[in-house]
């Protein structure tokens, strides 16, 4: 209880601060290309009704500094076969007790690309979503990527090994197809990701190639966009995975800052940093 | 600068009770105890790179030891939000550093905060309050 007081209180305070701190900014002129996290902040309430079938725009995640919540997280522990139990064991995630010098993250230790479904649940900083008559591009901030959403009626591929013209390789990203659910929710379908490069989550859930993610991409309002995640991969789970919910509000001057991963500064940052700090564990600190 | 300041300053007192859960690395390696203070160190490098931005930095200790550190902060984004540039350590600068150091004894650690001549006070953003939580908790969920 006294926790939760005291949070209540911090909160309080903070938004007690935020327009005098705002106040104190307001000598300085802004500069349109940089990206101000207390306007999201403040950029309080709907804002007014959700345009029909339009995601178009910069939105702003959980790690946007612009004080939006996930809404829900993965769930845990995933519901995995004896083969995804297996694979899910070799993963070592860093974390509580868990140090840069200890994972085996690909990404931390690497750079290599989150891939999907992991860009849409790590990192969650801002994406912009833009659209020509015939796809949907959702563009992710971290790393700046793209991904690629076909409108056109086409079928997913389902074929991702082996020889013949129907086989299509995996890719990062997938391969995904959408369609309007109804007028303020976008359904997009992905499958065909490479699985042995990419992790799930950040908490080292695998994924298969023959994964089957669907994404509901509901706005609510014209500030306020939810995408509720399901992931469907037998070979590896016993039942259908819920991928959680995350929460994202327009920005208001659609700005942010870039951020990618380089893998000559990654690996400058681990020899001469976080290798020599070692795993915090006497006995096996270097 | 100073007009940066004066965001970051009251937010460090509420970094105490903010979550740490976005920080992108953990601090399992570190000390967090209490900070080791370099004082009259000499920046030698920034490295204004992701995941983290490092500061580099020789420092002499009392029996005339010369010592290289290597520090790391919060990424350059969130470093952005709470008053950092990619100039605003220049070599040769003479600072006073806070350090939660490593555990392992090697002179690396998790950057705390940089104190100039001046008075100016830069922090990180994730570990930059005096207890070691966040400074940017005001920026952040």
């Amino acid at each position: 209880m006294r926790r939760t007081c005291t949070g209540i209180i911090a909160v309080l305070v903070g938004v007690l601060l935020l327009p005098a701190l705002a106040a104190a900014q307001s000598d300085a002129p802004l500069s349109p290309w940089k990206y101000y996290p207390e306007e999201a902040r403040t950029n309080a309430g709907p804002g007014g009704p959700a345009p029909v079938r339009d995601l178009t725009g910069t939105w702003l995640g959980e790690s946007s500094g612009g004080g939006v919540p996930r809404l829900v997280r993965p769930e845990s522990p995933p519901p995995l076969t004896p083969l995804g139990q297996q694979l899910f064991d070799q993963r070592i995630v860093e974390g509580a007790g868990v140090s840069v010098a200890d994972t085996n993250d690909p990404h931390y230790r690497y750079c290599d690309p989150f891939g999907f479904p992991r860009n849409m649940n790590d990192q969650i900083r801002s994406m912009t979503i833009t659209t020509l008559p015939d796809r949907t591009f959702v563009l992710l901030k971290f790393m700046n990527i793209w991904r690629e959403i076909w409108m056109d009626g086409r079928d997913l591929p389902t074929k991702f090994s082996g020889r013949g013209a129907d086989v299509h390789d995996p890719t990062y990203n997938g391969y995904s197809v959408g369609y309007w659910e109804d007028d303020y929710t976008f359904v997009v379908e992905t499958t065909g990701m490479a699985a042995e490069e990419t992790w799930a989550t950040e908490t080292g859930y695998p994924h298969s190639v023959d994964a089957v993610v669907t994404e509901r991409f509901h706005r609510s309002s014209k500030n306020d966009l939810t995408v509720t995640t399901t992931m469907v991969d037998p070979t590896l789970y016993t039942r259908p995975v819920e991928m959680g919910e995350v929460y994202f509000r327009w920005s208001p001057r659609q700005t942010f800052f870039d951020f990618s991963c380089v893998p000559s500064s990654v690996q400058r940052y681990l020899e001469e940093m976080a290798d020599p700090a070692g795993t915090g564990n006497s006995d096996a600190a270097p | 600068m100073k007009t940066k300041m004066m965001m970051v300053v009251p937010f460090a007192g509420l970094a105490a009770m903010a979550s740490s859960s976005f920080a992108h690395h953990s601090a399992s390696a570190f000390d967090m105890s209490a900070p080791v203070v370099l004082k009259g160190a000499v920046v030698t490098e920034f490295l204004w790179i992701n995941p983290h931005p490092l500061i580099k930095a020789e420092y002499t200790d009392e029996q005339g030891n010369l010592q290289n550190w290597t520090m790391e902060m919060g990424s350059t984004v969130s470093a952005q939000l709470v008053g950092w540039t990619r100039t605003a350590l220049l070599p040769g600068d003479v600072v006073t550093l806070y350090v939660w150091s490593a555990k392992s004894g090697a002179p690396v650690g998790r950057f705390n905060k940089v104190e100039f001549d001046d008075g100016t006070v830069l922090r990180d953003s994730q570990r930059g309050a005096d207890d070691g939580g966040r400074s940017d908790a005001g920026l952040r969920q």
